[in-house]
């Protein structure tokens, strides 16, 4: 085999190689240095108004009553959903329903950011050229925890794609 | 040149393994056929080419239909069968008419046919079965089939079809894994990471059509200049859009692109080809009107920018037309 004859075979082929491995590099090799350690508090699963029902007031958590509108006899209106409240254990990368008054036993800071520097944000929903011969329900019910160019799915307990599409982040757990 | 010294230039690359006995002797026998007949065998051969292949269209067109009008009353296993079944058939048969050279052509047109329907077959074999076609998972998978069947069947038969259909299926498998390794982790959001893509899948198409045009006689010709083309048109038009609009530039970008073009119309003298000279003409006067409206419009006033970028058009005008006559044509 003639290795000078067949360098830009070589080098066309590995182009795209190198920029997969640099890519999986980047996305998981900065999470095994990095660890966010501060778990948090969420709701989820409510509708528009039962979901803004938490509040932190002094650093624990509050209900408000959800503030539905009035309904019209003949007018229809979508089912009231319940939010639940989950606590986000960053260490076991896992969720668990709490009560409301074990989340109360939280001292809670509701900061965009956590005290160890990272944050909630919801997923990118990614172009893909072959996206317009397919539709996507799932791709956007996901979010992660960022921070530090470190980015972590969570792992949420929702299935529904249509009606459970976001967590409402409500604060980290400081104590 | 007198006949010892072509001897004795046949006799220095035989030494260094730049030329075959099989090429030589291809060469003396084309030289024995008359140029007419040469040239007539040449038409003639492209003419049913080409109809072998809009006959393929016309198939795929004709199941397309036919499938489309039964799809509701079709249950699973005939819907499978009608798309995957009729992509596997058209492959068999490509395979079978690929044994016989007098067939290779028609045996190429049934290719072409199960590389237009065996990705729908497939997209339609998963959706029933019941996984999420949208995934990037199945995206990957599906491509890394196609890719893998097609990449087998052109390392047997070396067909110019066969290999079409490895840079598609492999520019869609490439996409879809690095999709699929990203997912859709917000991380990627200032990564302009399909513009990346674009670039680094423009570069590749340009770097295997070298090879082929070096390396590959067969396919010399037709499939370097479409994967110039197409390398260049992704190459410089990602890099173009990596250099942003305002007010969101990207000063690297917009700074280095002019030496990309400039290299680009250097490199249509070096390998003597067209397309570069042609889009990296047509990029750099894109760059200028970019420039022109980004820059100097509101510092010159826009008729005055519009008058210098007309002239700088008109001077990379003629610059690819002195180039072409003088380096490629020639």
């Amino acid at each position: 085999m003639d290795t000078k004859k067949n360098i830009p075979l070589i080098v066309g082929l590995l182009i795209p190689v190198l920029m997969i491995l640099f890519v999986a590099a980047s996305i998981y090799l900065p999470g095994l240095f990095v660890q966010p350690k501060v778990s948090f508090i969420f709701s989820y699963g409510g509708d528009y108004y039962s979901r803004s029902q938490y509040d932190i007031l002094n650093g624990r958590i509050t209900l408000k009553s959800a503030n539905y509108p009035k309904k019209e006899s003949n007018q229809w209106s979508e089912p009231r959903r319940e939010s639940k409240l989950y606590l986000y254990d960053v260490i076991r990368n896992k969720s668990v329903e709490i009560s409301l008054e074990e989340a109360q036993k939280f001292f809670l800071d509701p900061s965009v950011k956590s005290p160890d520097g990272f944050e909630i944000t919801r997923g990118e929903h990614g172009f893909s050229i072959f996206e317009i011969l397919t539709t996507h329900g799932g791709r956007w019910d996901s979010s992660f925890i960022t921070g530090h160019n470190v980015s972590k799915r969570l792992n949420l307990p929702y299935k529904d794609r249509y009606y459970s599409r976001y967590l409402d982040f409500i604060g980290w757990i400081i104590e | 040149m007198r006949k010892e010294e072509l001897l004795q230039l046949i006799r220095c690359h035989a030494r260094e393994s730049t030329i075959t006995k099989e090429e030589l002797i291809d060469a003396y026998e084309q030289g024995l056929k008359s140029p007419a007949a040469e040239s007539q065998t040449l038409i003639q051969s492209r003419l049913s080419a080409i109809l072998y292949f809009i006959g393929g269209l016309i198939v795929v067109l004709g199941i397309a239909i036919l499938i489309g009008q039964n799809w509701n009353s079709l249950n699973a296993p005939s819907k499978i069968l009608s798309t995957l079944g009729s992509g596997i058939a058209a492959f068999v048969v490509g395979v079978l008419f690929s044994q016989n050279k007098k067939f290779d052509l028609i045996g190429q047109a049934f290719f072409f046919i199960s590389v237009l329907v065996m990705p729908t077959g497939l997209s339609i074999t998963f959706d029933i079965a019941g996984f999420d076609i949208g995934s990037n998972t199945l995206q990957f998978l599906t491509s890394i089939i196609l890719l893998a069947t097609f990449l087998g069947a052109y390392s047997i038969f070396k067909k110019t079809v066969l290999l079409i259909a490895c840079f598609i299926f492999g520019t869609w498998a490439f996409f879809s894994l690095t999709n699929l390794i990203v997912g859709n982790n917000p991380i990627v959001r200032d990564w302009k990471f399909f513009d990346y893509r674009v670039l680094m899948t423009g570069l590749t198409y340009i770097f295997l059509g070298y090879y082929l045009s070096e390396n590959d006689t067969e396919n010399k010709e037709t499939l370097a200049n479409w994967l110039y083309g197409l390398g260049i048109i992704g190459f410089l038009g990602a890099a173009l859009k990596l250099g942003g609009w305002p007010p969101h530039q990207n000063p690297f970008w917009e700074l280095v692109f002019p030496g990309l073009v400039f290299g680009t119309i250097f490199l249509s003298i070096y390998l003597k080809n067209k397309s570069f000279l042609l889009f990296g003409s047509l990029y750099l006067m894109a760059y200028i009107g970019k420039i022109s409206a980004e820059y100097f419009a509101h510092s010159l006033g826009w008729p005055l920018a519009l008058v210098i970028a007309g002239l700088a058009l008109m001077a990379t005008g003629y610059f690819s037309f002195y180039l072409n006559k003088k380096y490629i044509s020639a």
